[in-house]
């Protein structure tokens, strides 16, 4: 195995466990080495962080092991940021991020971010406990295709949609596609309140975000790197379709009895 | 069997005892607004003056029938009172900690001077004491008056910041003990404050909840805390845990508590195989689904299914959107009212 396959092998399983200092020493080392800023991200960064979803959506991992994960490839990102605007890396576009008013949970949100800027959008993250006014004066500042939303609580999600009747007062509801998440959120209630999409965890939120500017003509692939996103996205996709299987399984277990 | 009070309904469901029909209750928060109107106790003054306070808990058993009322409506009292900065002035939303003192690695982590003094002269704690009291004036040994306390665990939410603490769970385990170990002594204080006052049981409120942690967290760092507490509180203690919980129920009945209140993600009837009688259950009528956003025959649906599935105590999952309507609420009542046992 090459050097460089080597440093490969351990960035994916050093931010599999969600170590940090090892994931940025060999980021670090591969940088020295001349290696692709683009192939340390989407041949080992993010097929580990996306392995790191699947396990989380199959009940593997839970939230202390996304975020050491998460904090692992925030380090890499670190290192490998400038250089990814240096190679003409573009964003695919904008996603802006928050938690409503009255809500100070943002875990969820974090890790979507986190994952989100992995796959390659732009996030404006207005932060926790978010005003209806805030929000309004960054989308007109950011114009964001997305907006994202997350309550981590039943009591403040109704604010889903105060926030979307605010849009629509303003004329804005129909630009912009608004996706939400967090733990007592269901598609169910995402529909009921006219949300765009529902995403249950980060990886499926990167998932709705490309989908969702893809619906808007934004195009969600770098031509350059497209093969290898492709093979990296097909080999997530069929670990989720087997992630996905087994808890459909379980769930008619459960129905059942 | 002769029509029992509330009180008594409630205490014999906790005891496994015998009776007249399922309790219906108010365990983390049935006030909404509609309420607010009806006994004209509103934000923020329900959460800041003890007779507004009493006045709106009072409500869940006089305009809704509930046989418990809990006055601590928000989780807000004792991190304020540790040091987290909370906005208490909004007329529309409960109020949540917004800064986390603890999250500074460096900040040494400890109680505020004074404690215990300190802390149950706090305003906001001393509110929830005194609503108390006002509450045990009025109904007396008629309807069951509940406290509530946030544990050692959520405590450390508040303080800690959530991300941060569960992020050292793995990479720094002494840490996190060491914010549970310093924090244990608030929820004891709390509850013997509240008890004294007149609160029949507490709730204790400890979101090791598997929407965030696995079940062998809860297991490792809390259970024997948990094992070590409960039985220091001198009245029953229903733990309160959000979220999917199925995979730990084996765990919270080993813990000392008489009665875990669970959400509708777990499956009442599972519910009630894992405890394996150990520990009584409330619960578990969905919020955001159901409460909010559906009418009374779909209530009625999940409050019969819990009474059929052997739910001891039946209630919302968790604290109700504030547009919950009283009307929603009422039927959870009436569903218990229909079901007479005995």
């Amino acid at each position: 195995m090459s050097r460089e396959e080597e440093i490969k092998k351990g960035l994916y399983d050093n931010t599999l466990v969600g170590n940090r200092k090892e994931v940025e020493t060999l980021t670090n080392e591969g940088v020295a080495l001349g290696m692709s800023p683009m192939d340390m991200l989407f041949g080992a960064l993010i097929p580990s962080l996306q392995e790191v979803g699947r396990r989380f959506e199959v009940g593997d991992y839970f939230v202390p092991e996304m975020l050491v994960s998460a904090k692992a490839m925030q380090g890499a990102m670190v290192i490998l940021r400038p250089l990814l605007v240096q190679s003409g890396a573009k964003p695919i576009a904008t996603v802006m991020m928050f938690t409503v008013k009255g809500d100070v949970h943002d875990i969820g949100k974090n890790l979507c971010n986190i994952m989100l800027e992995g796959a390659g959008f732009t996030v404006v993250d207005l932060g926790v406990n978010t005003s209806t006014d805030k929000m309004m004066a960054a989308i007109k500042q950011h114009n964001p295709p997305v907006v994202g939303m997350s309550a981590f609580l039943t009591t403040t999600m109704p604010m889903f949609k105060v926030n979307m009747e605010a849009m629509a007062k303003e004329g804005i509801r129909d630009k912009v596609k608004v996706m939400v998440g967090g733990a007592p959120v269901t598609q169910e209630y995402a529909n009921k309140v006219g949300a765009d999409g529902y995403a249950p965890d980060a990886n499926a939120t990167v998932r709705l975000a490309k989908k969702l500017v893809a619906e808007m003509g934004y195009d969600v692939m770098d031509t350059e790197i497209k093969e290898e996103v492709v093979a990296a996205v097909q080999a997530v996709e069929a670990l989720m379709n087997k992630a996905g299987a087994h808890e459909t399984a379980q769930d008619a277990s459960t129905e059942s009895n | 069997m002769e029509r029992m009070t509330g009180k008594q309904r409630f205490l014999a469901a906790l005891r496994g005892e015998p009776v007249d029909r399922p309790p219906a209750a108010s365990i983390v928060s049935v006030i909404n607004y509609e309420l607010m109107d009806i006994v004209d106790s509103h934000f923020p003054a329900a959460n800041t003056e003890p007779e507004a306070m009493a006045q709106l808990a009072a409500g869940a058993h006089e305009v809704m029938g509930f046989d418990s009322v809990m006055p601590i409506f928000s989780i807000a009292q004792e991190a304020t009172a540790l040091g987290c900065e909370v906005d208490w002035s909004d007329t529309t939303m409960m109020p949540t900690p917004t800064t986390h003192p603890w999250e500074d690695r460096e900040v040494k982590i400890q109680l505020p001077d004074g404690f215990p003094d300190s802390f149950l002269n706090d305003k906001y704690v001393s509110c929830a004491v005194e609503a108390i009291r006002l509450l045990k004036k009025r109904f007396g040994d008629e309807v069951m008056i509940l406290g509530k306390v946030m544990g050692p665990w959520t405590l450390s939410y508040h303080l800690y910041n959530v991300q941060e603490f569960l992020y050292d769970t793995i990479i720094d385990p002494d840490r996190v003990r060491e914010s549970l170990q310093t924090l244990k002594i608030v929820p004891l204080t709390f509850a013997k404050a509240q008890i004294e006052a007149g609160a029949d049981a507490i709730v204790w409120a400890d979101h090791a909840t598997g929407d965030l942690v696995r079940n062998t967290m809860y297991r490792d760092f809390l259970l024997p805390l948990h094992q070590e507490l409960i039985p220091q509180v001198p009245a029953p203690v229903i733990l309160h845990c959000c979220g999917p919980t199925l995979d730990r129920i084996q765990f919270f009945r080993e813990a000392g508590f008489k009665a875990f209140h669970f959400e509708s993600q777990v499956p009442p009837d599972k519910a009630i195989e894992e405890t394996q009688g150990k520990i009584k259950l409330a619960g578990n009528i969905n919020n955001p689904v159901t409460l909010f956003s559906r009418g009374p025959a779909e209530v009625r649906f999940e409050a019969q299914r819990a009474i059929d599935a052997g739910v001891h105590i039946i209630a919302p999952e968790c604290a109700v959107p504030l547009q919950t309507s009283v009307e929603n609420l009422k039927e959870i009542v009436a569903t218990c009212e229909d079901n007479p046992k005995n």
